[in-house]
């Protein structure tokens, strides 16, 4: 196109150059005029040339831009977003690129259930001592179901599902979704009590945060998706000695409950063990004993016809039998004659078969 | 002439453009404007995009927010119903709705302005609520009794339609409990209560304790003992089923009872005689008889 101009204002000079020799004036005027015409003609083609490159734009890794058409988005609800890349637009009036910020996951903190603390102070271990009662304004806290009050706090992450929502619609949307999140603690707490939220349902706590949020999410239409929330609860550090008695004497219970149970244990299981000795030696001694009569009962049997044919013998003999067995295992035998005379004889016994003191023993060189 | 015609171009160009700077304006997505004629706003624009006005000072052109904006009343004191002294503190987000009326009401549409009556009307809305409900209503372990969202909602609905007879542009888009509190006086109150309650929860912890111990100790030793009892009894009953069988041999020492009863005496004597037995007799006892046939220096 340019070269076209040029060619152009060549057959220009050469129309005129007859009429430019007259005067000299006139000469230096057009030459004039040609010399600014060109920087003219420079400038407009540097013009277009910035007017394309004005346009053209990057969109980073971790943002989504929208280009504003007149003030109105280009492109209609998701359409409208333009993802990392190079792009272009009209320049100002015209286009307006908006540049919206999408890191991956975003996250709040709560600000109304905490003592006041700083995170430095809470690292570094030098938090501003208790007070006897808590100010209102300075130092958060919750109610709980039963009227306990504890401090309590939570961590909501989330991404941003509806960016142009997120942008356009909200003067500071992530301020009206930690409002939500302040809700909810107070919320949830309002109908725990104050042991469950601390001690027993920690999580079921969290997941009543987590439940409000999105609730308080959805009807306030924030376009946020929520990722994850993290809360925590204590009692008041007034009275975290007291708290803590209340768990050392749980544990206690609970020792006292398994020291019972182990008890327990013992002594039915040595109960057990007895119960199966004594029918043990019960059955055992009903066998020995069955046993040991039907064997007495057979040898009656056999004894009873050389009873039958002579008892006074069989007697006899089986005395004499049974002594000699006896005298066999008696440790001692005393034989005593009867005295000639007829009469009965002194007998003297001493009846201690302990053996003698050691000490005798040690008297004795 | 060439010339002449491409000055002519380009200064139509600027013309057009001087033209459009200054009876053309945008309104973005996110704004409202309202269009004033000698003063008078006359024109109201919700959407964005181009729009044509007559240059200054005829038409001027006025630009609002219109995303939703957050706003917090004070954390300020209010009575419930059964005359509880509670601190609440309650988040709103609001939009101008319609900018036309927002403009004028709040001289020259002063978001400040508009916030000086949004705190005095949710004071006023949350005092009127909170009155009517009992503590209860804020915090109860039973969610059917709780009625945390119907006071949101109350409040909610006392703003709204206090705004809507004020007539005053502004939507309210939601509204929230933020914060509760009690006067710090109170809270050393709570702290003594939670006390007492921690105290009673620790002695009935330790009684408790040693009670279901002991119970659980007790209920083993008779179960220990009831076990033992009952093999007890089951030996009884097996001595006795043994005692039983035992029984059928009885007649055959019936049979003879002279000869039963002799061997049994003759056991007994060979059991008692066992082990350790100093036995001490005479010539009478057999088999010692034999000695009678001897001769003895016996005196």
């Amino acid at each position: 196109m340019s070269d076209e101009h040029e060619h152009h204002h060549h057959s220009h000079e050469h129309e005129h150059e007859p009429l430019a020799a007259d005067d000299a004036g006139s000469q230096a005027l057009a030459e004039a005029l040609r010399s600014s015409f060109a920087i003219v003609k420079i400038v407009m083609v540097l013009l277009v040339a910035l007017f394309f490159f004005r346009g053209l734009f990057t969109v980073g890794p971790q943002e989504k831009a929208v280009i504003l058409r007149f003030g109105k988005p280009v492109g209609e609800g998701q359409k409208a977003l333009l993802n990392p890349g190079l792009h272009w637009s009209f320049p100002y009036p015209i286009d307006e690129v908006v540049r919206i910020p999408i890191t991956e996951i975003q996250h709040v903190s709560s600000t109304v259930g905490w003592y006041a603390t700083t995170p430095e102070q809470e690292l570094s271990g030098e938090e501003i001592p208790a007070g006897p009662s808590l100010t209102p304004g300075v130092d958060g806290y919750a109610i709980t179901a039963d009227n306990n009050i504890i401090h309590t706090r939570a961590t909501l992450y989330y991404r941003i599902e509806d960016p142009i929502h997120y942008v356009f619609d909200f003067v500071n949307a992530s301020n009206a979704v930690q409002n939500a999140l302040n809700n909810a603690i107070l919320y949830t707490a309002a109908h725990f009590n104050v042991d469950d939220a601390i001690y027993s349902n920690q999580s079921g706590f969290q997941d009543a945060v987590r439940e409000r949020v999105e609730d308080l999410i959805e009807k306030e239409q924030l376009g946020v998706t929520v990722d994850q929330v993290q809360a925590e609860s204590i009692p008041p550090r007034q009275l975290k000695s007291i708290f803590d008695q209340v768990t050392t004497a749980r544990e206690n219970r609970g020792k006292l409950l398994n020291d019972a149970h182990s008890y327990e244990n013992q002594v039915t299981n040595a109960a057990a063990g007895q119960a199966a000795t004594i029918i043990a030696q019960a059955q055992s001694g009903r066998a020995r004993y069955v046993e040991l009569l039907t064997a007495d009962a057979k040898r009656f049997s056999n004894l009873l016809p050389k009873y039958e044919s002579n008892p006074s013998l069989f007697e006899q003999q089986a005395l004499i039998a049974a002594m000699g067995g006896i005298l066999t295992n008696v440790q001692d035998k005393i034989y005593l004659p009867q005295r000639a005379d007829g009469k009965p004889r002194e007998l003297r016994l001493l009846l201690n078969r302990e053996p003698p003191a050691p000490n005798g023993a040690a008297q004795s060189p | 002439m060439k010339r002449n015609l491409l000055t002519l171009v380009i200064g139509a160009v600027l013309v057009v453009i001087f033209a459009l700077l200054l009876f053309v304006f945008q309104v973005r997505k996110s704004e409202v404007a309202v269009v004033t004629t000698f003063g008078k706003p006359t024109k109201n624009l919700p959407d964005p995009g181009a729009y044509f006005k007559w240059p200054w000072p005829i038409q001027k052109v006025y630009k609002f927010d219109n995303r939703v904006q957050n706003f917090e009343d004070k954390f300020s004191e209010t009575h419930t119903a059964d005359s509880v002294t509670l601190l609440v503190q309650v988040y709103i987000g609001w939009k101008i709705s319609d900018a036309e009326v927002f403009f004028p009401k709040f001289a020259g549409g002063s978001v400040d302005a508009a916030q000086r009556l949004l705190e005095e009307t949710l004071r006023s809305a949350k005092l009127g609520v909170v009155g009517k409900h009992q503590l209860s209503d804020f915090v109860n372990a039973n969610s059917k009794q709780l009625a945390f969202d119907s006071i949101e909602n109350e409040i909610e609905q006392a703003v709204r339609s206090q705004l809507q007879t004020n007539n005053c542009g502004i939507e309210i888009t939601f509204l929230g409990i933020k914060k509760i509190g009690l006067p710090e006086s109170v809270t050393q109150t709570v702290f003594e209560r939670m006390t007492s309650e921690r105290q009673i929860l620790i002695s009935r912890s330790q009684y408790e304790g040693e009670a279901e111990a002991q119970k659980i100790r007790a209920a083993a030793d008779r179960q220990a003992a009831e076990t033992i009892a009952n093999a007890q009894a089951d030996a009884t009953r097996i001595r006795g089923e043994g005692e039983a069988e035992a029984a059928k041999t009885l007649p055959v020492f019936q049979q003879n009872p002279q000869l039963a009863n002799y061997l049994l005496r003759v056991a007994a004597l060979q059991q008692s005689l066992n082990q350790k037995a100093t036995l001490i007799f005479d010539e009478r006892t057999p088999p010692f008889d034999l000695f009678q046939s001897i001769p003895t220096n016996a005196p």
